[in-house]
């Protein structure tokens, strides 16, 4: 942190300036929904299918390992580290589940439980050494490399677990029926109602209580009926909103949720302030590692088998980048865990709606890694607070 | 004012590090309602006894004692325990956070256990309002990060956090060196408030000036020793300069 810039408070703030602020507090999340509703428009003027209700459920059961994933990584972007280890370690972790549910006999509970507390504690061991001093960049970019070789270990010899059949693969293919769905959003909804209205305090933050109410009820119930229409909620859809729930709480409610901003926003200043600095740090690595295992467990069910390519191909990138593009600033201390949902949607529907109109694969590349550095760009001007960089 | 026991005593407190004496044999006192002010020149000891009685450098000798009693301040929450706050010179603020988050940082209101721990918000708005209006301090908006705020205002806010767990002993490491002007003479006079509110205040600063204008006794450190304690209207300018620079000692 630089020393105090005194800020004449006074002459009028530009416009750019202003809008720039507003996308840093309430809106942060608006860039990345008008993005989002960009793609949407071109792709739906394309095909009619792309906006079924059909091809939209299958849109979302195919980020849900991505968002998972991109969850775990928000949580270690905001206190200012990154990692690149998770993606593979969700395969190791899928690998052991089946090795143990369905090869050795274990009951699913007991072999799901094995699996997260393997991830958590993979993570415990990578983020002590972050806290140790080594950057977290090289720790899991070494943790990566490592567990690419774990994955062959805890594989058979013949290199794959079928899954098919099996009450693993049944993670991926039951339902929560349409009437207990729609029960349970309204339950949601009138929980974050109350939550919301119990933060009130001013007469002004009253019209946004009501505004953020109706946004979200209206998310919530439309996203339910969309989803419903075939037989129900799909499990691992209802799994992913359960994490982000529970994330969202955590992170704005709480007082875990306050350090773990602080930690990101200014190490030094959270220290002195008696925040337990490194035990932060390897709270969002824990909570990384669950979500790393969770993710890996519902790939391999939806694939019906783990191989060793299981976290592997563009998993690892498309969860940082889908933490990033939904408004996650790299730089720690500014984002949500929204961002997790919102960037995988971003980045499953380009890839969605280009497999859709049998556009050649490299179009999606280009469109993918142009979004993210557009995401990242957006990032920096949030950062600075202007649109041009100072003059050197 | 001196029939009470003073907030803050310290009797022959060293700090030695390695072979290099940081402080040597420091006494000082501090009362309720009294604002003292430490100069010094650079190396002179100044940040290790404000690091000292902060609970961030333990003395190697020497006593520290709060209201008459001995205290052990071995870490910056047992300084906070004992009722002592430090507003530091960069500040210490979450840019990223808002005004409220960064009042309560580290000392949070939430519900019990078993309601989650959750943040009681209204409640620490309604106390920051408080804490806010005592100091005499308008801000904007209670969400907004304090990063784009004034540096009047931020210093605000570091000094209001001082606030919060209502403090004996406030100890303000150079608070006016980053601001203009107004804003100098508006920290200055929330200093004189922290006065009105019976609390102590240990001020360090390189402005001779603005040590002049608030503190009512200045102790002047060089070379890790006390050298001088100068009472408010019994001293001049060159005094206090040739304090600083030990001038005075070739002629004594």
């Amino acid at each position: 942190m630089s020393a105090a810039t005194p800020a004449p408070g006074h002459p009028p703030v530009p416009l750019s300036a202003r809008v720039i602020g507003a996308f840093e507090g309430r809106f942060h999340s608006v860039p990345v929904i008008i993005v989002l509703a960009a793609i949407w428009l071109f792709f739906s003027t394309r095909s009619d299918a792309y906006l079924s209700s059909q091809n939209i459920t299958n849109l979302v059961l195919q980020i849900v390992t991505t968002a998972i994933l991109a969850l775990g990584v928000v949580f270690v972007l905001l206190v200012g580290e990154i990692d690149l280890s998770s993606a593979v370690l969700s395969g190791v972790c899928a690998t052991v589940v089946a090795n143990a549910a369905v090869s050795s006999g274990w009951s699913l509970w007991l072999a799901l439980a094995a699996g997260i507390a393997l991830g958590m504690t993979a993570m415990l061991v990578q983020s002590l050494i972050v806290v140790f001093g080594v950057p977290s960049l090289i720790v899991t970019l070494g943790g990566m490399v490592v567990f690419q070789g774990l994955l062959l270990v805890v594989l058979p010899p013949e290199f794959t677990v079928s899954v098919g059949g099996t009450d693993y693969a049944k993670i991926a293919s039951s339902h929560l029926p349409t009437g207990a769905s729609f029960v349970l959003a309204v339950l949601v909804w009138a929980g974050y109602a109350v939550s919301r209205w119990r933060q009130v305090s001013s007469r002004k933050d009253r019209v946004w209580a009501a505004a953020s109410t109706l946004v979200v009820g209206a998310a919530v119930l439309g996203g339910v009926t969309v989803l419903t229409r075939a037989d129900g909620l799909p499990l691992p859809v209802l799994i992913l909103g359960a994490l982000l729930v529970v994330a969202a709480y955590v992170t704005t409610r709480t007082r875990y949720g306050v350090h773990l901003y602080a930690v990101g926003g200014d190490r030094d200043a959270a220290q002195r302030a008696g925040i337990p600095v490194y035990r932060m740090v390897v709270y969002s690595f824990l909570v990384l590692g669950a979500c790393a295992a969770i993710a890996g467990v519902i790939d391999a069910a939806r694939l019906l088998s783990v191989s060793n390519s299981s976290g592997g191909g563009s998993l690892m990138l498309n969860a940082i980048a889908a933490a990033v593009v939904g408004g996650t600033s790299l730089f720690g201390g500014r984002g949500s865990v929204w961002s997790a949902l919102l960037g995988a949607l971003v980045i499953g529907s380009i890839n969605n709606g280009v497999q859709l109109l049998g556009y050649s694969p490299e179009v999606q590349n280009f469109a993918t890694g142009g979004v993210l550095v557009v995401a990242v760009a957006m990032d920096v001007v949030i950062t600075r607070g202007s649109l041009w960089p100072k003059r050197a | 004012m001196s029939d009470s026991p003073p907030i803050l005593s310290l009797r022959s407190v060293s700090k030695y590090f390695g072979g290099v004496r940081a402080l040597h044999e420091v006494d000082l006192d501090l009362h309720a309602g009294e604002v003292v002010a430490l100069v010094g020149d650079n190396g002179a000891g100044k940040s290790t006894l404000v690091k000292t009685i902060a609970g961030v450098e333990r003395p190697d000798t020497g006593t520290i004692r709060i209201d008459g009693r001995d205290v052990r301040l071995d870490s910056a929450r047992a300084a906070t325990v004992a009722g002592i706050h430090t507003v530091y010179q960069d500040l210490s603020l979450c840019d990223n956070l808002d005004a409220v988050k960064n009042l309560f940082l580290g000392q949070e209101r939430t519900t019990s256990w078993w309601r989650g721990r959750s943040l009681r918000r209204r409640d620490m708005e309604q106390q920051a309002n408080a804490v806010l209006d005592t100091m005499s301090i308008r801000l904007r908006s209670f969400t907004a990060p304090v990063g784009s705020m004034s540096g009047g205002q931020r210093q605000g806010i570091a000094i209001c956090r001082a606030l919060v767990s209502d403090p004996r002993l406030v100890m303000l490491d150079e608070p006016t060196a980053a601001l203009g002007i107004s804003q100098r003479a508006e920290v200055l006079d929330l200093i004189m408030r922290l006065k009105e509110q019976e609390r102590g205040v240990l001020v360090i600063s390189h402005d001779l000036k603005d040590v002049q204008q608030v503190a009512d006794r200045v102790v002047v450190l060089r070379l890790g020793s006390k050298v001088a304690e100068l009472r408010r209207g019994e001293y001049v300018s060159a005094d206090l300069v040739s304090a600083i620079t030990g001038a005075h000692e070739g002629a004594a």
